[in-house]
């Protein structure tokens, strides 16, 4: 089960419907690998219905009501049915949505020996929303960022100076933390990385290839 | 969503045996029969609730609050079927589902290229805990309880965050608040309405 989870202020955005849609994707994919997160959006959400029921009603004229029943015959818009054996812990659907096949189908992007990225599109203008390979043992180099980073690992794991997580684990960090992800050396990892700002590598060998490293949102 | 079929006549007892409320009733009959007679109802109860949420915040035109009620409304109807009051209470669902129209209608207006509508991000996996319901209902009725208690700079700050759909940093800027502050008032409002849960 997750170690690492979003902290009270982006559970409470995410319910609120206000995070931006990157990180809202990233949240929700956690929240397929966490009971305890369900579990806290659950509490918030009823917050929220509480709020609502205390409103003080705007009225609304019978047009409306009328209007809303002359389009009671209307076919429902197509909804796309949930995939039924969606058991905790597989890839989320949402992200099946936006990879369209299996991660070994996508394009993945050479950086180094050891980090392939593939670009997913989600439509959010701000936030890079991308999956980093990174091979058995292999190494992100050090690297702070301009910006804010989630990351979920969705396979394998990694760890850094500040823990080791594992699948279904939530990290956020700000602008400026620096680290250098090493992935287990028992399996590849696989993580989920939103980003509104470009990487920035740290170490000598990699700095060159900071002007190349251009924020990929879309 | 998962739009399972039920059975009309037993739909509405929670584990507990006891009938969940009206409106939840009033949801499973318009699912099993079709019953506009039920959805005027229920139109006339929420469709006022939905329409204040659409205008708080003044983020959207009256014309397109007026969309989003019909939106919201009409979803309500189509959806009724995959209302589970074992799950959630009527007027849960129903906020959830303004919520949901509210943040797409916001992406469409800003001319989001997505593939994602705001129902794709219902975890995969709902809470199944047998109690669920209860639960919430419970916690339902220790917030509204407790809601008289917060100090009126903490309540502000949820009523932005939830109803009038602004961020904190958003908050923070139309208070002239730093956002510390405005993090900590909603951290303070959550312990203070006892839904943090234990990790």
């Amino acid at each position: 089960m997750a170690k690492f989870h979003p902290n009270l202020d982006l559970l409470t955005e995410y319910v609120a419907g206000i995070l931006p849609l990157a990180q809202s994707a990233c949240v929700s994919a956690h929240l397929n690998y966490c009971p305890q997160c369900q579990q806290q959006t659950a509490r918030l959400q009823d917050l929220g219905a509480v709020l609502f029921d205390s409103m003080t009603p705007v009225p609304v004229g019978d047009a409306m009501l009328d209007a809303v029943l002359a389009r009671l015959d209307e076919e429902p818009p197509l909804s796309y049915r949930r995939v039924d054996d969606l058991s905790l812990g597989r890839t989320p659907a949402l992200l099946q949505r936006l990879m369209r096949g299996d991660f070994s189908e996508l394009t993945w992007k050479k950086v180094t020996s050891s980090l392939r990225i593939s670009y997913l599109k989600t439509g959010d203008p701000s936030y890079e929303f991308a999956l980093y390979h990174i091979k058995a043992g292999g190494k992100i180099p050090e690297h702070n960022h301009r910006g804010s980073e989630m990351t979920l690992v969705l396979q394998g794991g990694f760890s850094d100076a500040a823990g080791s997580y594992h699948e279904g684990d939530f990290i956020y960090r700000e602008a400026s933390d620096v680290h250098a992800p090493t992935a287990l050396q028992s399996e590849d990892c696989i993580c989920l990385a939103v980003l509104d700002a470009p990487l920035k590598f740290t170490g000598w060998k990699y700095r060159w290839m900071n002007p190349f490293l251009q924020l990929q949102a879309g | 969503m998962e739009e399972q079929e039920k059975d009309a006549t037993s739909v509405w007892q929670g584990p507990t045996g006891r009938r969940t409320d009206e409106w939840s009733e009033c949801l499973t009959l318009i699912a099993a029969n079709e019953d506009r007679a039920g959805f005027t109802r229920l139109f006339r109860h929420f469709a006022p609730l939905v329409k204040a949420f659409a205008l708080s915040g003044s983020s959207l035109s009256a014309t397109h609050a007026d969309e989003l009620v019909q939106e919201v409304m009409l979803k309500v109807w189509q959806k009724a079927r995959a209302f589970d009051p074992e799950k959630a209470a009527a007027s849960t669902w129903v906020y959830t589902i303004a919520r949901n129209c509210r943040t797409d209608m916001f992406r469409r207006l800003q001319k989001f290229d997505t593939p994602l509508a705001a129902d794709d991000f219902t975890p995969d996996q709902e809470p199944s805990e047998p109690f669920a319901m209860l639960q919430s209902r419970r916690s339902r009725d220790k917030i509204h309880a407790l809601m008289g208690t917060l100090p009126p700079d903490q309540a502000q700050i949820l009523a932005k965050v939830y109803m009038e759909g602004k961020s904190h940093a958003e908050a923070a800027a139309e208070l002239d608040l730093p956002l510390g502050t405005v993090k900590s008032r909603v951290r303070l409002a959550i312990q203070k309405l006892q839904i943090q849960i234990d990790r």
